[in-house]
């Protein structure tokens, strides 16, 4: 009966939205790594810690004040719900004795509530033994009053910081990756003082007036000389005692030497891992963010200008020069091969960005990550570039949304200087927005002043503004002439005064800045004016 | 008609040259690398071998007399170089267009007295960002101003006799006269900055003001041509 109740209950919670929801929440503040509430509750915990720490020194030898006290309780309460949730979180009991239930239903044998909780058990206590865990209830355990004698264990509270701080994390990490390195050292380390301390003791004992009392004070002497500290409070006082440490000085140079160089290689190693985990955490404030492969000459002009115009974006190439020049410029780069998937989803093409540019140097590696770049994400906007004319066509294949050939451009714009070249110049200054001129669209939209407005009423003469012509895709404009075909919709060149506006239209406009954006928000307002009008 | 010489056959240069309108200009490649004017003659240019470190060379092709325009466009920064200088002391009008592969260069043309500077990167750099900026604008120019529709820009001088001198800009109407769009006005004897024709209807026409226009070819030469009819009034 009670084994059937708990099933039918742990049924109720696993359907329960609200349950899953308030869990969710904890992990995200506690565990997710990514998340934004577990940085800012890392550092609110970080600050407990140090404000409990200080507590303790400020009150040294004395009893808490009533603040102190009251400060106390609810940095103490704090540490206990945390290690309370932390535990709820750890695993699902529930699912661990569904689990158990249904495999028993599967296999026609009883249900055995008992064993199903203790594995849930298990599982629970797999967590309690865990260092970290071990590190908090030693944090709690000693505030506890019978317990007061493991006062000395609130130095704890300050191991709780490896839980929230990623740089100690590190410092761990980086210490357990040369395990076998430290290991080994460590072994011989332990063989040479015993031998040192042996010997000492062997050698200085006996001797009238010597400073070794015991084998602990030679393991003592051999350890600070070793470290190359030495104290100088025992020192030896025979010839083969001496002989003894100048050996174990000479030996402590190298063991010292050799733990820095462990440690050396340990971080260089765990640099690049490190660069990357910081590129994804970057990664993840921005919204809307464009992923530039190559950073040659044109990755180095396109990141120029979006930067200017304070647009995220991040730049992958396989060449470490490109990558540090992009680094000294404090741009997101990574380091790797872009037209691997693994990489190209490490910089988010799933996750925010909006266009992919492929424009290394080589038209072959140009295809491949355009075709990675389809291949993982259908929607986004890929712009290749392409070296040689032949493989504009392989480009589009590929599935590039646009192709650029640099020496046609480049060409282009030579044959049209060479044409006019006061008027090309400043055609590209307004183009290139140097000059105080610019050219800008603005959209008609529904129920906007400018739907079914007829060009001749529009007073852009009066706001200092130019129409180019419209843009627009409406079969319904296709009657008026000085029309060009642009992709999917039809450019109309200065139209005529009778030419009728229609939603979906866009207005290429000439003018100043401030001017187009002034115009474009005040048809803006008044639609909305007629929307809450209506 | 505008005489041309371009030197050095590459990628860039083929692009340029065959993009130049030929009944107003008269193209001449040149190269010292055999293979290149072998391959420029295949694809239908007036092409020949020179050596450009000869002044007397230079001479003899027109430099200095009858070519108006230089494209210099080798593949060295400093073969461009070299030549920008050499062709400038020749010729101080010359209007010399050079490109550039290292941006270092670029400072170094401009000295050597280049009046124009071509750097594919970054014109490359700054045509994908516009994509992603403006793709609206940016399609538009590439398909009919720098694309094989007949929409084009072009530039008007206005002469000392011509009818448009002392008129007011607002009376010029271009777009109900000619199906023009007037962009804006430049005298670059006074400065290089061009004045916007919306701002400035009130502003008079003076002779040597360079007007700047969008439109199709057919207007754009009915325009021109009315511009040196003196008979004509708008």
């Amino acid at each position: 009966m009670l084994s059937r109740f708990i099933v039918y209950f742990c049924y109720h919670i696993k359907s329960s939205q609200h349950y899953k929801k308030i869990k969710y929440y904890f992990w995200n503040l506690l565990e997710n790594e990514n998340s934004k509430s577990k940085s800012y509750f890392d550092l609110l915990m970080i600050g407990l810690i140090f404000l409990s720490i200080f507590l303790q020194f400020y009150y040294a030898g004395h009893e808490f004040s009533f603040l102190g006290n009251i400060i106390e309780s609810v940095i103490l309460i704090i540490f206990i719900v945390e290690y309370i949730l932390r535990l709820w979180v750890y695993s699902d009991t529930h699912e661990i004795i569904l689990a158990q239930y249904e495999k028993s239903l599967y296999l026609k044998i009883q249900f055995n509530i008992r064993k199903a909780f203790k594995l849930a058990l298990a599982k629970k206590i797999t967590y309690v033994l865990s260092p970290y865990a071990i590190i908090d209830i030693l944090a709690i355990l000693p505030s506890y009053r019978p317990l007061r004698i493991l006062r000395i264990f609130l130095i704890f509270r300050l191991f709780k910081l490896f839980r929230y701080s990623n740089s100690i994390k590190l410092y761990a990490e980086v210490l357990a990756s040369k395990r076998f390195e430290l290991l080994t050292l460590l072994m011989f380390t332990g063989f040479f003082l015993l031998i040192a301390s042996v010997s000492m003791y062997i050698f200085e004992y006996p001797e009238a007036g010597s400073d070794i009392h015991n084998l602990f004070e030679a393991f003592y002497w051999a350890i600070v000389t070793l470290a190359s500290v030495g104290y100088g409070d025992i020192t030896p006082h025979t010839l083969s005692g001496r002989i003894v440490a100048m050996i174990l000085i000479f030996t402590s140079v190298g063991i010292l030497a050799f733990f820095t160089s462990i440690l050396i290689s340990a971080f260089n190693e765990k640099m690049p891992e490190l660069r990357e985990n910081k590129i994804s955490t970057d990664l993840e404030r921005y919204h809307k963010f464009i992923i530039i492969c190559g950073f040659g000459r044109v990755g180095q002009e396109i990141a120029k200008q979006l930067s200017k115009d304070k647009q995220n974006f991040i730049v992958i190439d396989k060449d470490l020069n490109n990558i540090n020049i992009a680094r000294k410029l404090k741009y997101l780069a990574i380091h790797n091969d872009a037209s691997r998937n693994d990489v190209l989803l490490n910089a988010g093409i799933n996750r925010g960005a909006t266009a992919i540019l492929c424009i290394t140097g080589d038209d072959v590696v140009n295809v491949y990550i355009t075709l990675t770049g389809r291949h993982l994400n259908k929607d986004i906007h890929i712009i290749s570039r392409a070296n040689r004319h032949e493989n504009q066509n392989k480009l589009y294949q590929a599935g590039a949304d646009n192709v650029i050939l640099p020496f046609e451009v480049a060409g282009l714009l030579a044959a049209e200087f060479m044409g006019q070249p006061v008027a090309f110049e400043a055609i590209s200054g307004i183009l290139q927005e140097q000059s105080d001129i610019v050219m800008e669209t603005v959209p008609v939209t529904e129920k906007s002043p400018l739907d079914n407005l007829q060009i001749g009423l529009l007073d852009l003469q009066q706001r200092k503004l130019s129409l180019l012509g419209v843009i627009s895709a409406n079969p319904i404009h296709l009657k008026h002439k000085n029309k060009y075909r642009v992709k999917q919709q039809h450019f109309y060149f200065n139209p005529e005064p009778n030419f009728i506006l229609r939603h979906g239209d866009i207005l290429v406009i000439l003018g100043r800045k401030y001017g187009i954006s002034h115009f474009r928000n005040q048809m803006e307002q008044q639609r909305l004016r007629t929307k809450v009008a209506t | 008609m505008k005489e041309i010489a371009v030197f050095g056959y590459n990628r860039l240069s083929f692009e340029a040259i065959s993009r130049i309108d030929t009944d107003a200009h008269q193209i001449r490649v040149f190269d010292h690398n055999p293979a290149q004017v072998d391959l420029a003659c295949d694809n239908g240019f007036s092409a020949s071998t020179l050596d450009f470190r000869n002044d007397e060379d230079l001479k003899t092709i027109g430099i200095g007399s009858s070519v108006n325009t230089l494209l210099c466009c080798f593949e060295d920064d400093s073969e461009n170089v070299f030549l920008t200088l050499s062709a400038r002391a020749l010729d101080k009008e010359l209007q010399i267009i050079a490109i550039i592969d290292s941006p270092d260069a670029a400072e170094k043309l401009i000295a050597a007295g280049a009046n124009k500077i071509i750097d594919p990167y970054q014109i490359c750099g700054r045509k994908i960002h516009d994509m992603l900026k403006r793709p609206e604008i940016n399609d538009l120019f590439d398909h009919t101003v720098f694309g094989r529709n007949d929409l084009h820009i072009a530039e008007v001088v206005v002469s000392e006799t011509s009818f448009l001198r002392d008129i007011f800009v607002s009376q010029l109407e271009l777009n109900t006269h000619y199906n023009l769009i007037l962009i804006g006005i430049i005298n670059k004897q006074i400065s290089d900055q061009m004045h916007f024709v919306a701002e400035e209807d009130d502003r008079r026409l003076n002779s040597g003001d360079i007007l700047v226009i969008l439109g199709p070819s057919r207007e754009i030469r009915a325009f021109k041509k009315d511009m040196n009819d003196e008979l004509c009034k708008i």
